[in-house]
């Protein structure tokens, strides 16, 4: 037991959150090694290029998660303009010094690896905002042109997203900032008011540039352009036709063997569903439930005892990872507008990966923090 | 929740908006479910699980055949004539296998090298050290070079890749024995195409080969080739398959379908990069052709086609045909022509081999129907065997044409007759009958309407049906011109001289057991001509050189003018001899036909008759025929039959 004491988990950590985390991630693992195996040793010579590489992230992963757990909800709190200013700074270096990849510029090269700062830049908001409303409570009796003010740096890095161009990740982002200023109290007309502009922004951007208006458009009916836009999404409605109740077995999947573009990273859900049927989506879908029902018990625990930057962290936390997961869930079942998401802890990808483990940290931070042994006498706060 | 009892101090973030968002996200999970489900599991509506696995399987699944053996054919004792060996045929998917072709084209040009050249150095270097060679993909490299990690190894790979690719096909190209400029011509042919034929039939070690080279898009498809060990000696009867299998001539296409069998189909689940993952289902089990025994004796084919070619070649002639049946069945024994051709190389095909003349050509049968006429008038009861004609002086003027015997032979008797083949004879004879008796009788013996083999191409032979026949007309009929039969349906007349009177359909298929025949000669009758015509090859006879030794050999011979474009020709001949043997039980019933002699000889009695001699004296051996009552005449059984047929 000695040797399980360096890295025992902190006194308070919810553990049915961290179970589910755990549960998910392996499913992920697995579902990475299927979906890419064939692909990866048609092009890279190596079927497990893929499963081993996300093995080494989701262990870095769990490190930065481990190291952030450490730190208090106050540091959080203080470091949360620098953390802004460094995300908003990163956004423009990627444009600027970014790989591109595909037409994308998304990318900032750290040594061995290369970052998605869209992915930080979630983790950003949510600490952004958190702080901002709670110290601002009271938000709803103020008038709405003092909403504008905290939501700046948010929008400017929208604009950064968009130019990249990142169509997903600005939508999560919005739909966050969305749903942490209405849990922090903003007028009902105020909240519509700026409902109305985002769906007319995001109508305009659509419109403005063709591709987008294709995908956006290719979604409904797939089929009417099943080898061109279409292509993609049919092969994953045909991979969930597949599977039926059950599956057609682990590892039997066809719609990975290069008909599925993308299978392991943002169309993983589409190989659960070909290879363990309706009921592998019901488990994932279930464990995210099981995920995002344990950081809003975390928050409602922040909420009675008013801490709102606690609160309204662990808030941002799960809309973020249960609204990421739902749109990646909708499009790959042909239910939103394709965009480039991946699923949390599922996906392939080590950014997102990274991001979605320290939202997860945050949130079981704040879990230890709202715990009443935490604040018990004889114990030094933040420890 | 607790939060419901502190309404006021909860202003900031009321209970109900918590509620809301949970509720939202809770909606969202379930509407994502609900999407799920109707795409998995719940049918009926126009997009549902099923439509999709329709989809998927277009997509994915595809029918590949099971090529089905094709049955052997043999003769009648089960010595192969038509075999067929599993070969590989190799193919090409020209998507994959050009990309790889054009860049070696290219890649030669860039590097200034002959396509030998760069084939040789791909052989003997390792394919990636030609990519420091070559400007454009030392470029590439840089620029995979520059990529992050992932990016890099995907473009490196498929820069190895391509190289690999091109080592691959002029490898291919080799084992292939093309030169790989010429190949790569060729798929450029093809490059739209999703299925070339690379190189057909191939010995499993050759494709073994070039399927070792792995070049992209390249695989193997399991065919069978036919193989014909008799060759040239049964090539017209067996006939050939084209390469894809299907009957083109003779037996293997009448009996096609029943030779081919049916191709099975299974079920297979491709990528899409078209390789096969894995076998689903056999939605067919494949059916081996039947395999198909011929009535001929392929010992007595051989010795009816090396006799038939030395006399062809001896005379000079164009052609020939020989054909020998049983005389109790029906059944063909041996059908050989020349010219002849190799079924198993058939580059130098020339047309004039490729019919089967003992079926599908018609001659004149001169002379060799007399002894049906003289059936005619026996059966009629105009004459006896002992009838004296008197056939001085030598000719006889009858509708302003003159017919002509070689000699003035005197007075003859029916034997006289046909042993000098006496046209003033047989014309006088004819004369006593009415002419539909002669031409009935050649209707019913088989002149004029199919064998009914199932041959392709089989002749219904010529026999003018008319109704008033004019005198010269009537003469003719009654010595063979104006008549036009197969050599076949000329046997198969002669058979019912050696068969009592009772004809049988020929057959060139092996028979269990003898159909029913139809009696249409009188049995003593049959007899009586089958006695008078052993005089042709007894001394004194047109026919001398087709006697066997031992044996009482009943014949006749023939010998006709060809007809060309402006009616008969002066010079050019058909010369023709039929017979049976042992005449007393015949057992063989044979037609030697030799078209168009161009040496010394003509007269069928001098180039036809010592071919039937030859054959049959052989035969006979073969088939263990023991000798009858050889030398002795037995002219007793010819005079009871001719009393008889008085009365």
């Amino acid at each position: 037991m000695n040797a399980l004491r360096f890295v025992r988990l902190p006194e308070g950590v919810d553990l049915r959150l961290l179970l589910a985390a755990a549960a998910i991630a392996s499913l992920g693992l697995v579902m990475v090694a299927s979906s890419s195996a064939d692909q990866a040793a048609q092009n890279l010579g190596d079927p497990l290029y893929y499963a081993r590489r996300h093995l080494v992230y989701l262990a870095i992963a769990a490190a930065v998660a481990w190291l952030a757990l450490q730190v208090p909800l106050a540091t959080w709190r203080r470091a949360a303009p620098l953390f802004v200013a460094g995300t908003l700074a990163a956004l423009l270096a990627v444009l600027l010094v970014g790989r591109e990849v595909n037409g994308a510029r998304r990318w900032l090269v750290l040594g061995p690896f290369n970052l998605q700062v869209a992915e930080l830049a979630k983790v950003a908001v949510v600490v952004h905002l958190a702080a901002w409303l709670a110290a601002h409570p009271g938000l709803a009796a103020r008038h709405w042109r003092s909403v504008v003010r905290p939501l700046a740096p948010v929008a400017a890095m929208g604009v950064l997203l968009l130019a990249q161009p990142d169509f997903g990740s600005t939508v999560v982002i919005a739909a966050t900032a969305a749903g942490l200023l209405f849990l922090g109290g903003l007028p009902l007309r105020v909240f519509a008011g700026f409902l109305a502009l985002g769906a007319a922004a995001l109508a305009a951007l659509a419109w403005s540039s063709p591709y987008r208006l294709e995908r956006l458009v290719s979604f409904l009916d797939p089929w009417a352009d099943q080898f061109d836009s279409g292509y993609q999404l049919v092969q994953s409605l045909i991979a969930f036709g597949r599977g039926g109740w059950l599956g057609v077995g682990l590892g039997n999947g066809v719609q990975k063997l290069f008909y599925l573009p993308e299978a392991h990273t943002d169309f993983v859900m589409a190989v659960v569903a070909e290879e363990l049927g309706l009921l592998g989506v019901v488990a994932v879908v279930g464990l995210f439930g099981l995920l995002v029902g344990r950081v809003f018990a975390i928050a409602g625990r922040a909420v009675r005892r008013q801490d709102w930057f606690a609160a309204h962290l662990a808030h941002g936390v799960g809309i973020l990872i249960a609204g990421q997961a739902f749109i990646n869930l909708g499009v790959t079942a042909g239910l939103l507008p394709t965009k480039g998401l991946t699923l949390p802890l599922v996906s392939y990808g080590g950014s997102s990966l990274l991001a979605t483990a320290l939202l997860l940290a945050l949130a079981a931070r704040v879990g230890i923090e709202m715990d009443e042994r935490h604040w018990a006498p004889g114990r030094s706060a933040g420890g | 929740m607790k939060d419901g009892g502190r309404p006021a101090r909860n202003a900031v973030c009321p209970l109900w908006r918590r509620w809301l968002v949970v509720g939202a996200l809770g909606g969202m999970a379930a509407a994502a479910l609900v999407q799920v489900a109707r795409l998995q599991v719940v049918g009926g509506h126009e997009r549902d699980y099923r439509f999709l696995q329709r989809q998927g399987e277009a997509r994915t699944v595809r029918h590949e055949e099971i090529p089905a053996s094709r049955g052997v054919i043999t003769d009648r004792r089960g010595e192969p004539l038509a075999v067929s060996t599993p070969v590989l045929s190799l193919v090409a998917d020209p998507k994959y296998l050009w990309p790889a072709a054009a860049e070696f084209s290219r890649l030669a040009e860039e590097l200034k090298m002959t396509p030998e050249a760069l084939a040789q150095q791909l052989r003997d270097g390792d394919a990636e050290a030609l990519i420091g060679r070559s400007r454009r993909w030392a470029e590439r490299q840089t620029a995979a070079l520059a990529l992050p990690e992932e990016p890099r190894r995907r473009a490196l790979g498929k820069l190895r890749g391509e190289a690999r690719a091109v080592a691959a096909f002029a490898a291919l190209a080799r084992a292939l024995g093309e030169p790989a400029a010429a190949l790569a011509e060729r798929l450029g042919r093809y490059r739209d195409k999703r299925f070339v034929y690379l190189a057909r039939h191939l010995p499993p070690e050759r494709a073994e080969a070039a399927l070792a080279a792995e070049a992209p898009g390249v695989s193997a498809l399991r065919e069978f080739r036919r193989f014909y060990p008799a060759g040239e000696v049964a090539a017209q009867l067996v006939g050939y398959t084209d390469i894809d299998g299907r009957g083109q001539e003779g037996i293997e296409r009448a009996f096609d379908a029943s030779l081919a069998g049916s191709p099975g189909v299974k079920a297979v689940l491709k990528d899409r990069t078209g390789r096969t993952v894995r076998e689903l289902a056999l939605i067919r089990a494949e059916r081996p052709g039947r395999d198909l025994a011929l009535s001929i004796d392929l010992r007595l084919q051989y010795l009816a086609y090396r006799e038939l070619k030395a006399a062809v070649a001896r005379h000079r002639a164009a052609g020939g045909s020989v054909v020998v049946l049983d005389a109790h069945t029906g059944e063909v024994l041996a059908m050989v022509n020349q010219p002849s051709f190799n079924p198993n190389d058939r580059d130098h095909l020339r047309l004039a081999g490729l019919r089967n003349r003992a079926l599908t050509d018609l001659v004149e049968p001169g002379s060799t129907v007399k002894p049906l006429t003289m059936a005619a008038a026996l059966e009629a009861g105009v004459v006896t065997p002992s009838t004296q004609i008197d056939t001085n002086p030598g000719y006889l003027w009858v509708a302003g044409k003159t017919f002509r015997d070689h000699s003035n032979y005197g007075v003859l008797d029916l034997r006289g007759i046909l042993q000098k083949s006496s046209q003033v004879g047989t014309t006088r004879i004819a004369l006593e009958m009415e002419p539909e008796r002669i031409r009935g009788l050649f209707a019913r013996f088989g002149l004029g309407s199919p064998p009914g083999t199932g041959f392709p191409g089989e002749s219904a032979g010529r026999l003018p049906d008319r109704r008033r026949w004019r005198t010269l007309e009537h003469v003719t009929l009654a010595f063979g011109y104006g008549i036009a039969a197969s050599p076949l349906q000329l046997a198969q007349a002669y058979a019912v001289l050696a068969n009592e009177g009772v004809r049988r359909p020929v057959s060139l298929l092996k028979r269990e057991v003898a159909p029913a025949g139809k009696r249409v000669l009188d049995a003593d009758v049959a007899r009586t001509v089958r006695d008078l015509l052993c005089a042709v090859t007894e001394p004194g006879g047109t026919g001398t050189r087709a006697a066997i030794p031992g044996y009482r050999v009943a014949g006749k011979t023939g010998t006709s003018h060809k007809v060309g474009p402006n009616g008969y020709e002066a010079h050019r001949y058909v010369g023709l001899f039929a017979g049976m043997v042992p005449a007393e039980h015949p057992r063989l019933v044979t037609v030697v036909v030799i078209d168009d002699p161009r040496g010394k000889e003509y007269f069928g009695g001098a180039v036809a008759a010592p071919v039937f001699a030859r054959v049959n004296a052989e035969a006979l051996r073969l088939l263990g025929v023991p000798p009858g009552e050889g030398g002795r005449w037995v002219v007793a059984g010819a005079a009871r039959a001719g009393g008889e047929g008085r009365s």
